[in-house]
């Protein structure tokens, strides 16, 4: 218990101090990279629950596309960030006022938590033991009956993501001029060549 | 609680999901000169689902685990929103066909939207709000940047889209809170919880939670101090889609803000009560006085539905049955003040360019007196001038704070509601008395001329619907309470 | 026949004003003279039945208002007083009507001047026929509301205007106790009916009310507050002042408005109201002395000015005074005796200065005329019977007007008579010599003219001059005429119960010393005399006069300052109240907390509302986080307290 109440503090601290670098650096790229630090951390919180279906997909889907997405942007995009700092820092006191009013009351929230009694009958959907079953087994039979109305609609705010990003990105250019190799290498050669009888000393 | 069960009951949700996707792959395979045909197909696909709606089972079902819930007070939505949506996907036809929007995803995305709202409307947990929300809002953000090499229609697009995010985070910070407290997201678990709880209030931390959630419906319904999107969002989007903000999300997250308040959070009335009256209160007086000084007739409207949203709000703070059935009345006349507007909007133009700027209308009346006399009947309808439509709206709300007790908030959204008759009536100032300009393109073409005798006909003469609309918003909020 | 009297002018009024300009100056000008005309002829029979056989009723004609207590019909009542009224209006209203064809030949506006002056005509006629105080209060507005219109008729004229406008004002002072004097009479007695009250007015002779602590005889109150009314109508000392300035009006309606029939409807009114006057010793004291004063301060003012029309002026002022202290004596048939003479002398005079006007182009300056006689010598004879009728000289009508006056207020017995006596003689006097003085200036010695003017000089057309034959012949035989009627021994019977006397003066005055009765005559004499010396023997003297006792004259001839003294209390501080008020507290304090401080409130919050809408993003995104922030901060304070 000792080793798991160790690595949970180890995880934990490393999560937050990743998250503060990641608005503190001054190289967006270190930013993205601490970034990608808190995701290994909080796969691994996970993991400590138990949740390794879920810290896998951390590890793949966060580290694996989206931040190496952000690093490729970042760096493919020109942005002058010390600029945007500057900006920044102009509202830093009042910014830093009001998060700092924010943290005391949510401190204040939580130093009062209470669970309602109640809770523990409403709590939904019971999942099985976790020894019976795996949890990537527990996940899907929820997620494919209970939860099944969510899980649709979840695919659907994928699409319309899919379908936003396509309208706002895909173009036709016609001006464009592109490499069509089926019709380069279809072509005649009598429609490119054009054999010239020059004489000799006249030229063309 | 089988799955035929389920989609007999979501079966209009259904039916909107599936031909969305038909739809959206017959473009593909068709291409954008499919988009007006689409766009029809689009109407018609609304005009069933709002027929499905109609025929459902009147009495409260759920659905998916609880997920999901159809009773009176969705379908009253549901058919509003329809409208609203069909409405102005009509008049946007003949403006994306000139003004270059040949997208055919365009009415699928709206579609989408749609079903978003829908969702939104018949939620029954938190994740299911929290789903359809976002359905909604992620096609919105799409269709507001749709324009994408307008600077102005993406710039509209990407604030939108930051400033939804930051909603959407605080919106699910507040449902985890309350998630923490009472162990569940499921609306009739919540209710259950509170209702059990002892009545001085529940722990602080559900509260800071609830006002999460109210944060991030308020900016849904572009409340204040949540509303600084919408003047932006508004004049940049193009107007057809203006149109579409203004109107079917204002109406479904509306509906939804009521059913979350009155349903899971009925029994901490006292606590968002509060909240709700300042957010209400503050909405009116923005509304009404930041709309004096724009000259864009977009953002004008922007600041006048602020406004309006204030007055629907002071329904929700009353807190009761009149309350509701209020709130219901005010989104059907400001359903159809909107489209017609915005209709009227859209036949501004001259020499084949929209103008948007408040002063061309001067002198309308001489030069197409029947669009003056339209706009003139929608504007002193906002302005809520008996007997036109909206006043029976702001009648109806106010009532409902009268019986609340709440005077303040009566009076002060009176005194807005003065303010705000001053940009109203300035516009029929502006067309009844000033030089005429030139004359705005002629003709304005069929959609829009239709739409715009249509609304300005069930505006001016609401009062011959009052009693069968009264009723079924009578029916409607009923069902909030009966829980 | 009543009815029709009172309303023939009003109909042509109303045609003449509404379809006239329509169907030109001949039409209106018929359609306003005959039916003025036939009322005159009504009015004449009137006199006849109701003075002499004593037919008189009251006409009612509907009830006009009907609120709780207070019924107020609408009633023309014929007794004696009124008969003598309605002929003395109707007479000379026709012979103005008449002559006006002639002097307003060459203006543009005729039928408006028609419809005014038969519209005054009405609401005169009204006012005497009045059988209660509201109608009275009907005709003594739209009288004054006529004679505004009148006295401006040359709108274009600024003078006309601002005399039209001082004329209101004026009024308006003498309207307002008249006013308050109505209301009080409803509150003593809960009527404003003349006969209930009249039957009344023993029964509260001795009541008081309480005011501001001081115990206040009503009935005196009320008398006084009414003779306020009067004095303004009427042009006693104080409220005197817009008479003059009316001037700037055309001159037939001088003749009419302001000579002969509305500046004596205050004296009308407080005759009608004897009943109420008798019983308030103190406000008939005070009508005396006002009246006495009057009569001899206008006549002092009437020796030194130079306008012909402004001598006639103050020469009415001086009349009415007469009347009034007849009036506060008791003599009340002997002032309305007076004010059927003088309206005949007067109007005379007035149409007589009217026709030289209009011989002279439009000159009315007396120090460019003269000599006038020989090209005008009808209008010069005419003038010579209205002066020496208005002098007082024997047999003519204003000798036994005016004797019977003075002797009424010798015979009264009371020191306030004998004031208002010495005054009355120095008056003659002065009436006689500036009487004279206006004569000689303007018809005898050299001409002052220049010659341009002088050799166009023409005597006035028949249409003018018939009227003025027809009031000389009232000037010369209504006096004596009708003194045995209406100040003799028929008097008894010709007035009736129309007035009260509770003691007959006039029979005191028929036993007063002979040297009362000569004495006005012999001043009279005097004042002829000493204007023939001045004026026609030694014409340099006046002016060394007026040098030796400058500052007296100076005084005189700047109206004893009346104008100046109240341009300084009243005007100054009241434009000056207007202005501060207008400036500081309409304009700053209530339209600048009210409409235009909202408004301005109302745009700065908008433009304040507009400058929030930054178009930044994180602008937006900390507003909706402070906005959560409030929120929860005042949850948490609310929950932890």
């Amino acid at each position: 218990m000792i080793i798991q109440a160790l690595a949970f503090y180890l995880f934990a601290l490393t999560a937050i101090a990743a998250g503060v670098m990641v608005i503190s650096a001054r190289n967006p790229v270190h930013s993205v990279l601490f970034l990608i630090l808190a995701f290994f951390n909080s796969a691994g919180l996970f993991v400590l629950i138990g949740a390794e279906f879920i810290a896998m997909i951390l590890v793949i889907v966060y580290v694996g596309a989206v931040a190496v997405l952000f690093l490729f942007v970042v760096m493919m995009l020109d942005i002058n960030f010390s600029e945007l700092r500057e900006g920044f820092l102009q509202y830093l006191p009042i910014g830093a006022l009001v998060g700092i009013i924010l943290a005391a009351e949510l401190i204040l929230i939580f130093g009062s938590w209470v669970i309602s009694p109640e809770a523990a009958q409403s709590i939904a959907a019971p999942s099985a033991a976790p020894s019976e079953l795996t949890n990537t087994h527990a996940l899907g039979r929820l997620i494919y009956t209970q939860y099944v109305y969510l899980f649709q609609a979840a695919g659907l705010v994928l699409l319309i993501a899919m379908i936003g990003a396509i309208v706002l990105t895909l173009r036709t250019r016609p001006s464009v001029r592109r490499q069509r190799i089926a019709e380069q290498v279809s072509r005649p050669v009598e429609d490119v060549i054009e054999v010239k009888d020059v004489p000799t000393g006249s030229g063309i | 609680m089988n799955l035929a069960a389920d989609i007999s009951i979501a079966w209009p949700e259904i039916f909107v999901a599936v031909t969305a996707m038909l739809l959206l792959i017959f473009g593909v395979f068709q291409g954008n000169q499919s988009a007006r045909l689409i766009s029809w197909l689009t109407v018609g696909v609304m005009f069933i689902a709002a027929v499905l709606v109609l025929s459902s089972h009147s009495g409260r079902t759920v659905a998916f685990n609880d997920l999901f819930v159809v009773d009176a007070f969705a379908n009253f939505a549901k058919v509003l929103l329809l409208l609203g949506a069909a409405l102005t996907l009509i008049l946007a036809m003949p403006f994306n066909a000139r003004e270059g929007i040949p997208q055919f995803e365009f009415p699928v995305l709206v579609l989408f939207a749609v079903l978003g709202m829908m969702m939104m409307v018949s939620a029954n947990d938190l994740i299911s709000l929290y789903l359809g929300i976002e359905l909604q809002s992620l096609s919105l953000y799409v269709l507001a940047a749709i324009r994408r090499d307008a600077l102005r229609s993406a710039e509209a697009g990407l604030k939108y889209f930051v400033l939804g995010a930051l909603s959407s985070g605080i919106l699910l910070y507040g449902m985890s809170l309350v998630y923490g407290f009472a162990g569940s997201t499921g609306f009739d678990n919540l209710a259950a919880v509170f209702a059990a709880g002892d009545h001085d209030g529940a722990p602080i931390g559900v509260i800071v939670g609830l006002v999460f959630i109210i944060a991030g419906l308020a900016f849904k319904v572009s409340a204040v101090p949540f509303h600084m999107w919408t003047p932006d969002v508004y004049e940049g989007a193009p107007t057809p889609i203006t149109a579409f903000f203004a109107v079917a999300p204002k109406i479904a997250a509306m509906a939804l803000f009521v059913r979350v308040m009155l349903e899971p959070f009925g029994d901490l009335f006292e606590q968002w009560q509060q909240v709700i009256w300042f957010i209400s209160l503050a909405s009116m007086t923005l509304g009404a006085f930041a709309a004096i000084n724009q000259t864009n007739i977009k953002r004008l409207m922007a600041y006048s539905s602020i406004g309006h949203m204030g007055f629907v709000l002071v329904g929700l703070a009353a807190g009761n049955e009149t309350g509701a059935q209020g709130v219901l009345l005010y989104l059907t006349v400001y359903l159809f003040m909107n489209v017609g507007t915005f209709a009227c909007i859209l036949a501004m133009r001259r020499q084949g360019r929209m103008v948007e700027d408040i002063d061309q209308l001067a002198g309308l009346s001489r030069t197409s007196p029947k669009m003056a006399l339209a706009l003139a009947i929608f504007m002193f309808s906002m302005a809520g001038i008996p007997p036109l439509a909206g006043f029976f709206g702001k009648y109806y709300v106010f009532l409902a704070a009268i019986q609340a007790e709440l005077y303040t908030l009566a009076v002060v959204g009176l005194l807005a509601s003065v303010v705000s008759a001053f940009y109203y009536l300035r516009i029929v100032k502006l067309m009844y008395f000033d030089e005429p300009l030139d004359a705005f393109d002629q003709p304005v073409g069929k959609e829009i001329s239709t739409i715009v005798i249509g609304t300005s006909a069930v505006t001016a003469l609401f009062i011959l619907v009052l009693w069968p609309v009264l009723g079924s918003a009578a029916i409607a909020a009923a069902t909030l309470f009966a829980v | 026949m009543f009815t029709a009297t009172i309303f023939l002018p009003l109909i042509g009024a109303i045609i003449a004003g509404f379809v006239g300009s329509r169907l030109g100056n001949r039409f209106a000008q018929l359609v306003t003279v005959l039916p003025m005309l036939a009322s005159a002829i009504l009015a004449c029979v009137i006199l006849y039945t109701v003075g002499f056989e004593g037919q008189g009723e009251t006409v009612h004609l509907f009830t006009w208002i009907d609120v709780g207590t207070l019924e107020i019909s609408w009633a023309l009542r014929f007794d004696t007083l009124t008969a003598v009224m309605v002929f003395v209006v109707t007479v000379v209203s026709a012979m103005v009507h008449v002559y006006s064809i002639g002097y307003m030949s060459h203006d543009p506006h005729i039928p408006r001047f028609m419809a005014y002056l038969s519209l005054f005509t009405f609401f005169m006629l009204a006012l005497v026929t009045a059988d209660n105080f509201v109608q009275m209060f009907f005709g003594w507005e739209g009288v004054g509301l006529c004679s505004y219109l009148l006295i401006g008729f040359w709108f274009e004229k600024p003078t006309a205007n601002a005399a039209a406008i001082k004329a209101f004002v004026v009024n308006r002072v003498g309207d307002f106790g008249f006013l308050l004097g109505i209301l009080g009479v409803f509150f003593a007695f809960g009527s404003l009916d003349f006969d209930t009250v009249f039957a009344a007015v023993p029964g509260v002779a001795d009541q008081s009310f309480n005011f501001l602590g001081a115990d206040v005889h009503m009935l005196t109150t009320v008398c006084l507050l009414l003779f306020i009314g009067a004095m303004g109508k009427s042009a006693q000392i104080g409220l005197h002042t817009w008479l003059p300035d009316a001037m700037e009006g055309p001159t037939p309606v001088s003749a009419l408005i302001h000579a002969a029939t509305m500046v004596t409807a205050g004296v009308f009114m407080v005759v009608r109201l004897s009943p109420m006057f008798e019983f308030a010793p103190v406000a008939l004291t005070v009508i005396v002395f006002v009246g006495g004063t009057t009569a001899f301060f206008a006549a002092t003012i009437g020796l030194t000015q130079w306008d012909i029309k402004r001598v006639i002026a103050y020469s009415t002022c001086s009349q009415l005074g007469y009347m009034f202290f007849a009036v506060g004596v008791g003599a009340y048939p002997a002032a309305i005796f007076h004010l059927m003479t003088h309206a005949f002398f007067k109007a005379l005079l007035f149409l007589g200065s009217g026709s030289v006007i209009h011989g002279m182009h439009d000159e009315q300056d007396m120090r460019r005329m003269g000599g006038l006689f020989p090209k005008m010598k009808v209008t010069g004879t005419l003038m010579w019977i209205g002066s020496l009728a208005l002098a007082g000289v024997p047999v003519l009508a204003g000798f036994w007007s005016k004797d019977i006056i003075l002797e009424s207020a010798f015979a009264a017995h009371t020191g306030m008579g004998l004031y208002a006596f010495w005054a009355g003689i120095a008056a003659a006097l002065m009436t006689a010599f500036y009487s004279w003085r206006l004569l000689f200036l303007t018809f005898h010695g050299k001409t002052r003219a220049d010659n341009h003017t002088f050799e166009g000089v023409h005597e006035s057309p028949p249409i003018m001059i018939a009227p003025l034959l027809v009031l000389a012949l009232g000037a010369i035989f209504s006096g004596y005429l009708a003194k045995e009627f209406f100040v003799g021994d028929g008097m008894e019977a010709f007035w009736g119960t129309s007035i009260l006397m509770l003691h007959n003066v006039i029979e005191d005055a028929h036993h007063a010393p002979k040297w009362v009765a000569q004495l006005p005559t012999v001043m009279a004499a005097i004042g002829i005399a000493g204007a023939w010396l001045m004026y026609m023997l030694r014409p340099s003297w006046p002016g060394k006069l007026a040098a030796l006792i400058r500052p007296v004259y100076q005084f005189v001839f700047s109206k004893w300052y009346f104008d100046e003294l109240y341009d300084m209390m009243f005007i100054r501080p009241s434009f000056y109240l207007g202005r501060g008020l207008w400036k500081s507290g309409d304009g700053a304090v209530i339209d600048g907390v009210g409409p235009d401080g909202i408004a301005a409130a109302t745009r700065d919050i908008a433009g304040r509302a507009g400058r929030m809408q930054s178009g930044y993003l994180y602008h937006y995104a900390f507003a909706m986080l402070i906005g959560i922030v409030l929120f929860a901060s005042w949850f948490l304070f609310g929950f932890f307290q």
